[in-house]
């Protein structure tokens, strides 16, 4: 008589390793400390697969009762608590996703725009005041692509600024082809340090030039230094500032050429 | 153009200008103005402070003949030559 008892409990102690504790515990009791109907109910309904309700008299089957709609009450919560995490989870994956827009909207509102450190205020150019004490030399360089057939060269090797005031240099440009080019260009500025303080009010980069043929023409550039350059102790030393101008061919449909060739 | 060999140091980022791009001067309107502008310069070796007049006339140029947006001398920093236009070069 003990012994089905005894394999029964260690069958369903191996199956229920997953249940909730209180359940658990239930099983842990000894044969003799529960009634012989919970343990043939729980053997009939695991077994036969039947839903026998016994009859509910006696204190030992009410407890059984409490426990079992505790453990559906457990069950219950658990599962809310798993959706809970489970929806915690998915919205931090979308928030990932979501934070680019976010923060392209945070910074247009801001003002930031995510490149400047010291501020690119347009408004700055009416109230800066030059600082005449701190001279700069600006070099120019121009280049154009192995490409690009254009005569770029700048009109000045250097001019003398002091942070705050405007400038105004000129390049040049033919076209010494006979048909039109179509040229984009664009900067750079060393050391990189100082080209955040570089500020082209206007210019003839970034937007696509025509040129006809045998054309030259004059290309200003309009910049200022930002009155900042001379508070910024790591500009201390900084007296040169190059800006160097590129030219590429731009043409519809054009399929990058290989480094080195040229074509006509 | 930037390399990609610029680790420690921060790599530039070419930034767009204020007020977008000069149209080019194919007529050579403004030419007068430039040539002007460059022998100041060259006489002044090469000192922008000297010819800031002459760079206004130049800008002032453009605007009159829609080579570029028309704007008020202040804001392209020029407050300070529109009181004094004459007496600007002597006090430099």
């Amino acid at each position: 008589m003990l012994l089905p008892c005894v394999l029964r409990e260690f069958f369903r102690w191996s199956t229920l390793s997953m249940r909730c504790t209180h359940t658990l515990r239930l099983q842990q009791l000894q044969p003799s400390e529960r009634g012989l109907h919970t343990q043939a109910q729980q053997f009939i309904s695991r077994h036969i697969g039947l839903r026998w309700k016994p009859q509910t008299r006696g204190i030992k089957n009410r407890h059984n009762k409490r426990t079992q709609s505790q453990e559906d009450e457990w069950k219950s919560k658990n599962k809310t608590v798993l959706t809970y995490i489970a929806a915690a989870g998915v919205g931090m994956i979308g928030l990932s996703y979501a934070s680019v827009p976010l923060y392209r909207l945070y910074c247009q509102a801001s003002g930031l725009g995510g490149t400047a450190v010291a501020g690119h205020d347009a408004d700055q150019v009416e109230t800066m005041t030059p600082v005449k004490d701190r001279v700069i030399k600006i070099t120019f360089n121009a280049d154009t692509h192995a490409s690009m057939q254009w005569n770029f060269r700048p009109q000045q090797s250097e001019i003398f600024v002091v942070p705050g005031e405007t400038a105004l240099a000129f390049y040049r440009a033919k076209n010494p082809t006979d048909k039109p080019v179509i040229g984009i260009s664009t900067y750079n500025v060393v050391p990189f340090d100082a080209g955040q303080y570089f500020n082209k009010i206007q210019c003839f980069c970034f937007e696509e030039q025509r040129l006809n043929p045998k054309e030259e023409v004059d290309m200003p550039v309009f910049f200022y230094i930002d009155p900042e350059f001379d508070e910024d102790p790591r500009m201390a030393r900084v007296d040169t500032i190059t800006l160097s101008y590129t030219f590429f061919e731009a043409k519809e449909g054009q399929s990058l050429p290989l480094p080195g060739y040229s074509y006509k | 153009m930037s390399t990609a060999m610029n680790f420690s140091s921060k790599a530039f980022t070419p930034r767009p200008p204020d007020k977008g791009s000069f149209p080019l001067d194919h007529f050579g309107e403004c030419k007068g103005f430039k040539d002007t502008f460059m022998k100041c310069l060259r006489d002044n070796s090469f000192d922008n402070s000297k010819c800031r007049l002459q760079s206004k006339d130049y800008l002032q140029c453009r605007m009159d003949n829609q080579l570029m947006a028309k704007e008020p001398l202040e804001k392209l920093g020029f407050g300070d030559l529109k009181e004094t236009s004459p007496s600007q070069e002597d006090k430099e």
